[in-house]
């Protein structure tokens, strides 16, 4: 990248610069903190004291960095970053009952919550029952219902949910975990009550079957997994162009324990394998990854979140490209919705946690992502309350409103250690796709068990770092005070589950039993059917067609989910 | 209280997880500090609390540990109380872990849990506890 005289230069000042420095690591000797010499990222990349022009040299100009808009979209997707609009404020919203829900979702709005363009979206997460696959009355959800997440299960509750909405004007994210084709389904039954088509639609579904090789609540068995990721993308291509398929959940890599690394590794060693499995089915790579996008964690290594992100967007653009077939430049760009970090957040001290979120946000914003999710301050103890979603939200404004940060795209690149730290990630998280790939892939590294233990032994790393106050949390390993007020505590109301059983009771007892029977026996025997497919034979979406049949008969969601866990298996994860 | 009437005997804890909660990231350090300590341990999910009971009977433990990190977590604890009452498992040494209000953790030690470890506290906190309890 530099003329001979630049580097000849450059690694005499650097040479200079060390021996002076040296000097002073001597003089400091035992006193001298650990970062004085040997510092490394939170991933373990070992970091210099200072960077120079050699350090970035063998990095490509337009190979590696390029430039806004450009391939290999290190510096973006696009020409344009916040200069024509603002990342998306798309707080994840999900409590109680359905309108519980829908009261957070308007308070939001009123407190200036803006999607791309000015379009409203809601990014909502389903309660624990429903991720589980089961109804408010089953005797597992008791004491769970509305926790974590929102209490919706029909059609019905979706109807109270987006009670006066017009669905074609709003993008909803529908956080599900394995119950995403019968949500989507129900959704899509509700747009045909309202005289729409799926065709109007606008959204996205998780389709985050990848994440039972990290995460630890119930799921189905990988292969089968794949199959009903496949067999979403495969329906959404030919009915619904404006829907995002599927999402590429690294954020749940690293509130797993996973390093900066793992966690665009295994992305991209994921999408590697979603591609190929859905390209059996006769889909192109670019039918796949136009839809495609990502939810990516800022934690508080700074520069390293920063770099990762950069880097993610090179090898995922490069790989695409060259290896899988990707033509469509929008099929090589990595989309991110960037979650902060809630697993490094504190129960102690909690309000100083909006000044670790406001740094996230604000490398999420030097990075370069398209939607933010800014945790509450008081993640680490409940829901957040009102008051602090709203401060999360404010948190996002002030960036985009005050600090002229959206004016310039990438504005750290050509920085020495930016650069040179966002080639070691690339480089470190391409040798763990090469492991993967080595193994079959990632469902077949996922089946050895080898994810799961990799992440852990970085969780386990980490806790160590902790533990021996090499890696220090204000108010919990130093700084600590010894008495705290007791912080506010959001509460979901007990008697939102008993509503919740009296709606589900009255459901069944309201509905049109001969249809309901007739499209639950049909869906059934379609996914008997699917489950002894290999996934070359799918994608003809008689699976997601089935689905809404159920859905338009008032099928719940524990009773759509009872019926595919019972044809595909159903475990905890660390039991395949 | 001791266990050691055979020599060999080793303390066993079982852990519990919701089913539904994804959050074990926590609950898997623990187990894995609680066998490097020594101890047996069994993990065990669990969908609802009956299964937790049938398998602190059947693997005879002396300690049980839920781990809740999602809300949820009274009623899980009500019925184990109350089952383990019944069964007069008096010297069952229940703890609980995860992300339990301050209220709640305090209601619970009156019911008879022994300890909640919330949020920041090291599993080796949990251990040393365990220990004392069991030492010879």
């Amino acid at each position: 990248m530099h003329n001979e005289q630049t580097l000849a230069l450059s690694k005499a000042m650097e040479e200079k610069k060390d021996q002076s420095y040296n000097r002073m690591v001597e003089k400091f000797g035992d006193n001298a903190p650990a970062r004085a010499s040997g510092a490394t990222t939170h991933s373990g990349i070992p970091i210099k004291s200072a960077y120079f022009p050699h350090d970035i040299e063998g990095i490509d100009l337009t190979k590696d960095i390029g430039a806004p808009g450009q391939y290999p979209f290190t510096r973006g997707n696009l020409p344009a970053q916040y200069q024509f609009m603002n990342w998306a404020n798309q707080p994840v919203m999900g409590f109680g009952l359905p309108e519980d829900t829908r009261a957070r979702m308007d308070h939001l709005t009123a407190k200036g919550m803006t999607g791309y363009f000015g379009q409203t979206n809601y990014n909502l997460v389903y309660d624990l029952v429903s991720h589980e696959g089961l109804d408010p009355d089953h005797p597992g959800a008791r004491g769970r219902v509305g926790q974590c997440g929102m209490g919706v299960y029909s059609k019905q509750d979706m109807a109270i949910l987006f009670d006066g909405l017009d669905l074609r004007k709003i993008n909803v994210v529908h956080i599900t975990y394995y119950q995403s084709i019968p949500a989507l389904a129900q959704y899509i039954a509700l747009a045909e009550d309202q005289g729409l088509s799926a065709s109007d639609l606008r959204g996205n579904s998780m389709n985050w079957y990848h994440q039972s090789a990290y995460v630890g609540s119930s799921a189905f068995a990988p292969d089968n997994g794949q199959k009903l990721a496949v067999e979403l993308i495969s329906y959404c291509n030919k009915n619904m162009p404006r829907w995002n398929t599927t999402n590429m959940f690294g954020y749940g890599v690293e509130e797993a324990g996973g390093t900066a690394v793992q966690e665009i590794g295994l992305m991209l060693a994921y999408g590697i394998d979603l591609v190929r499995d859905a390209q059996k089915t006769g889909m192109a790579a670019d039918d796949v990854l136009m839809r495609v996008g990502f939810q990516i964690a800022q934690a508080n290594d700074f520069f390293e979140e920063i770099c990762k992100v950069r880097a993610l967007r090179r090898i995922w653009s490069t790989y695409m490209k060259e290896e899988m077939g990707a033509e469509d430049p929008r099929a090589m760009h990595v989309r991110i919705h960037c979650h902060t970090s809630g697993a490094v957040l504190t129960a102690q001290q909690p309000l100083v946690n909006l000044i670790r979120t406001t740094l996230h946000a604000f490398g999420a914003a030097l990075s370069g992502v398209q939607a933010m999710e800014v945790s509450g301050y008081d993640e680490a103890l409940s829901i957040p309350t009102e008051e602090s979603a709203t401060l999360a939200l404010r948190v996002q404004q002030v960036i985009q409103e005050e600090t002229n940060i959206t004016a310039v795209s990438d504005p750290l690149a050509g920085s020495y250690y930016v650069e040179s730290l966002t080639n070691e990630i690339a480089n470190q998280a391409l040798e763990l796709v090469a492991k993967i790939e080595e193994q079959g892939g990632y469902i077949a590294a996922q089946k050895k068990g080898y994810i799961r233990r990799e992440v852990e032994a970085s969780a386990d790393r980490w806790r160590e770092l902790v533990e021996s106050g090499e890696r220090a949390i204000v108010g919990l390993n130093c700084y600590v005070e010894e008495n705290e007020p007791k912080p506010e505590i959001f509460r979901v109301d007990r008697e939102a589950e008993k509503v919740a059983i009296t709606r589900v009771k009255k459901l069944r007892a309201d509905r049109d039993a001969d249809a309901y029977e007739s499209a639950m026996a049909n869906l059934k025997i379609v996914a008997t059917d699917f489950a002894a497919k290999d996934v070359s034979e799918i994608g003809d979406g008689s699976l997601i067609e089935a689905a809404v049949a159920a859905a338009r008969a008032d099928a719940t969601t524990g009773e759509m989910m009872s019926i595919l866990t019972t044809a595909l298996g159903w475990k905890t994860p660390h039991e395949y | 209280m001791s266990i050691d009437q055979q020599s060999e005997a080793r303390v066993r804890v079982m852990l519990a997880k919701p089913t539904h909660d994804c959050h074990d990231r926590g609950v898997r350090l623990v187990a894995r500090q609680m066998r490097d300590a020594g101890f047996e341990v069994i993990f065990c999910d669990f969908l609802v609390p009956s299964e937790i009971i049938t398998n602190v009977v059947e693997e005879d433990v002396n300690v049980l540990g839920v781990s809740c990190s999602a809300g949820g977590h009274m009623p899980i604890f009500e019925d184990l109380i109350a089952a383990f009452k019944e069964l007069k498992l008096d010297d069952l040494f229940l703890i609980g872990g995860g992300v339990i209000p301050e209220d709640d953790a305090d209601e619970l030690k009156e019911m008879g849990v022994k300890a909640i470890f919330g949020p920041g506290t090291s599993p080796a906190s949990a251990i040393e506890m365990i220990k004392q309890e069991f030492a010879a």
